[in-house]
């Protein structure tokens, strides 16, 4: 199956051992086609994989750390032929991932987003709550992974309405008359997990809100609600309490694999689309884990033919969870995230050089 | 100006006038016994404690501060002064150790302490176990050490404050800074007074070599034990001391080489196994990413991985680039004959671990490097073994001034 066919296909169709083979072929054919036009791939290959040939199993196709982008802008197009160049937000003190887009793997990003978020949303564009201010993507100078993710999203909504001013205080009396004119029916509410919770939930307490025919997709920003100690299952919880919202779904997702995101299914897993899926690796053997066991996150994606990052080893830690028996109708593994690879302390007398500079 | 922390002798807030003034008038003549029985309890306790016991490092260093060694540097120290020339202490001594190897500064105050000096110990505010395990015992044996001694050591603690920095630099009479180039450099821009000299001691780099011939005579134990001394030098402190080898080199022949190397390595693994050393998964994820880094900068041309051990064999020597990532990280190179090192040798480099060679052809190394780096060839083993020759000094030396004695010759007495 072509990519366009495997998009085409109703998602979370596939079951795993259909899907592993249509994937490694693929995979395959892009791991042969970034060796061809992406020198750097070529030698970081014949070297920590020397003795690859042809792969046999998903396992085998080779990866590269996702950390690579920060310092390697990698990308196996014509320079020419390259139209935007996507930069990660990153943590204060990291250089940003940087990744190169031509217009056949963008295009196919805007069409795989569509497939997965129509798959929950429905074909037609819903009125839309952004849980951000306007501010944010008018400043030009910010134009990074959470901008480029909000306009994305703005895609599949209409009437958009921005739940936040430039101060992150709500505004509530915009979002009444939003509900009182689109509340019936179904509606889009998309926001940073962190920023809604903080910044949307919290303020909607005792304000009897109805967002009953509401669907949240949220994402990143995870690492702060862990400070702060929410879990998945307490967002659901005071959601469904405060605003009687009972569709949301997390995404998990990646600047240096735009497009192919995993969604939530309603029973809280993570499930890859049809021209994606998920590894897990021990972190510290890099050996495959069975399911039920915790490790590092290997992403797998068809989308990239402009950049080598088919196949990325992330610092992730994520467990799956089941194969081909979800309760919410998907096939494939159904998967978790918990949290990033703790930050390696080191002694020493000199002066660490990281290698991402 | 604000009050300073005090950890030694007696935890809390002085004025920094105040302990400057409690550290002026104190010292004693150099090894005074109450001094050498001072080391001879602080290394008791140390050995003793349940707690130390846990960090190899601090048993290392209870080794090097006992009775025995601290007599034998005695004796090396009389053998120093001349008949017309007498050692006495410089004064006071500022040390402003690394933050992170937690023993230094210890080594440091103790070659200063022993030559009779009083000494200010600077420690970063943020403290490892380690540390406060020797700021504890230090405590203790102080409590019961003569008053010349006791009195003439103050530790302090504080963040990043050049107002006090300011302070105590203008008072001391040597100011010592362990760290990284950057904290020598901005510690250097303090001012110490005209008469006052600087031990600086930053960032280097670290290599070992290997008579590969030698090395493929040994049979598997005699390899294991090299590993497992391999192991001592490069991951006690995971790879981070300025004396850990990162570079490996292979003295022989190119295809005896990579015979040598490719029992080596997993003999090294498998003693980081032996001693349970485990790397944290980050560490792994640190080693991968530096690995593609170097691939894609420098002409790597093979990738191992045993366990706790990454190899990168390196196809020119000369294009080593000191780039580091820590954690069990070796690049691995051969050369022919010793003296190809002049190729890679720099300023930078400071210890040199050796397997397999005469004292001759070292010294003719040496020769031949002079100027460019290399300040200790130790064996295998010893890389991390503190002694008064480092970094190009001889401590016992720098901590004291010469005062010439001159008399009236018989030729010219009337």
């Amino acid at each position: 199956m072509t990519f366009d066919q495997l998009a085409q296909a109703t998602q979370y169709s596939l079951p795993q051992h259909e899907k592993d083979l249509v994937l490694l072929e693929r995979l395959a054919e892009l791991t042969e086609h970034h060796r061809r036009h992406c020198p750097e791939y070529d030698r970081l290959l014949s070297i920590l994989y020397p003795q690859f040939e042809r792969p046999s199993s998903l396992e085998d196709i080779p990866y590269l750390p996702v950390g690579l982008f920060k310092s390697h802008m990698l990308r196996s197009v014509p320079e020419a032929d390259i139209f935007k160049v996507l930069q990660s937000s990153g943590t204060t003190g990291q250089s940003p991932s940087l990744i190169a887009l031509d217009r056949e793997t963008a295009q196919r990003q805007t069409f795989a987003l569509s497939r997965i978020m129509t798959h929950v949303l429905g074909p037609r564009r819903l009125p839309m709550i952004l849980v951000e201010s306007p501010a944010l993507i008018q400043d030009r100078r910010r134009f990074n992974a959470r901008v480029a993710g909000l306009l994305g999203m703005m895609n599949f909504g209409r009437n958009h309405f921005y739940a936040l001013d430039e101060n992150l205080e709500i505004d509530l009396e915009g979002l009444k008359s939003f509900l009182q004119r689109f509340g019936r029916e179904p509606f889009l509410i998309f926001g940073f997990t962190f920023v809604v919770w903080q910044y949307f939930l919290q303020r909607l307490a005792g304000e009897s809100i109805d967002l009953s025919n509401g669907i949240l997709i949220h994402s990143g920003g995870w690492k702060k609600l862990q400070d702060i100690a929410v879990s998945p299952a307490e967002l659901r919880r005071r959601f469904l309490q405060e605003t009687g919202l009972l569709r949301i779904y997390n995404f998990y997702g990646m600047v240096e694999q735009v497009g192919s995101v995993f969604l939530e299914g309603e029973d809280g897993y993570f499930y890859a689309p049809n021209f994606a899926d998920v590894i897990v690796r021990d972190p510290v053997s890099f050996r495959v884990l069975p399911p039920g066991e915790s490790g590092i996150l290997q992403v797998l994606s068809i989308l990239p033919v402009s950049y080598p990052g088919h196949s990325l080893l992330t610092e992730d830690l994520g467990v799956v969870h089941s194969i081909d028996r979800s309760t919410c109708g998907r096939l494939g593994k159904a998967f978790s995230v918990s949290g990033r690879l703790p930050r390696a302390e080191m002694r020493g007398c000199s002066d660490v050089i990281a290698a991402s500079r | 100006m604000a009050d300073i922390e005090l950890l030694i002798p007696a935890p809390g807030f002085v004025p920094v006038e105040d302990l400057l003034k409690s550290l002026k008038e104190t010292g004693g003549p150099a090894f005074s016994d109450d001094m050498v029985n001072f080391c001879a309890n602080l290394s008791r306790l140390i050995f003793r404690d349940r707690e130390a016991s846990r960090f190899p490092e601090l048993t290392a260093l209870a080794f090097w501060m006992r009775k025995a060694e601290i007599l034998r540097m005695r004796e090396e120290f009389v053998k120093l002064e001349r008949p017309d020339t007498l050692l006495v202490p410089r004064g006071l001594v500022l040390h402003f150790p690394p933050g992170n190897v937690d023993t230094i500064f210890i080594y440091s105050w103790l070659m200063a302490a022993l030559t009779g000096n009083r000494n200010l110990i600077r420690l970063s505010s943020r403290s490892t176990p380690q540390s406060e395990i020797l700021v504890r015992l230090l405590r203790e044996a102080l409590d019961k050490a003569s008053g010349a001694v006791r009195n003439s050591t103050a530790i302090v603690t504080y963040g990043h404050d050049v107002e006090l920095s300011a302070a105590l630099s203008a008072a001391c009479d040597v100011r010592v800074i362990w760290g990284g180039d950057e904290t020598v450099s901005s510690i250097r821009k303090i001012p110490i007074a005209p008469h006052a000299r600087e031990l600086t001691f930053p960032d280097r780099s670290s290599l070992s070599i290997i008579h590969t011939a030698s090395y493929l005579d040994l049979d598997e134990a005699a390899r294991d034990q090299l590993a497992d001394q391999f192991f001592n030098d490069a991951y006690w402190f995971d790879q981070m001391a300025c004396s850990s080898p990162r570079l490996v080199v292979w003295c022989g022949l190119a295809e005896q080489a990579t015979r040598a190397s490719n029992l080596f390595w997993p003999a090294l693994a498998q003693s980081a196994l032996r001693r349970q050393y485990q790397a944290a998964p980050a560490v792994h994820m640190k080693k991968l990413l530096f690995a593609c880094h170097a691939i894609l900068t420098t002409p790597i041309s093979a990738y191992h991985r045993y366990g706790d051990v990454t190899a990168l064999d390196l196809g020119a020597l000369e294009a080593y680039s000191q780039e580091h990532c820590g954690g069990g990280l070796f690049i691995s190179a051969s050369i022919e004959h010793l003296a190809d090192l002049r190729r890679v040798v720099k300023r930078k480099d400071q210890t040199m671990t050796h397997f397999g060679f005469s004292a001759d052809e070292l010294r003719h190394l040496a020769v031949i490097l002079s100027g460019r780096g290399i300040d200790r060839m130790v064996p295998i083993g010893q890389a991390l073994l503190f002694n008064r020759f480092w970094d190009g000094h001889d401590l016992l030396r720098e901590f004291c001034r010469l005062v010439y004695i001159g008399m009236p010759t018989n030729t010219t007495a009337l």
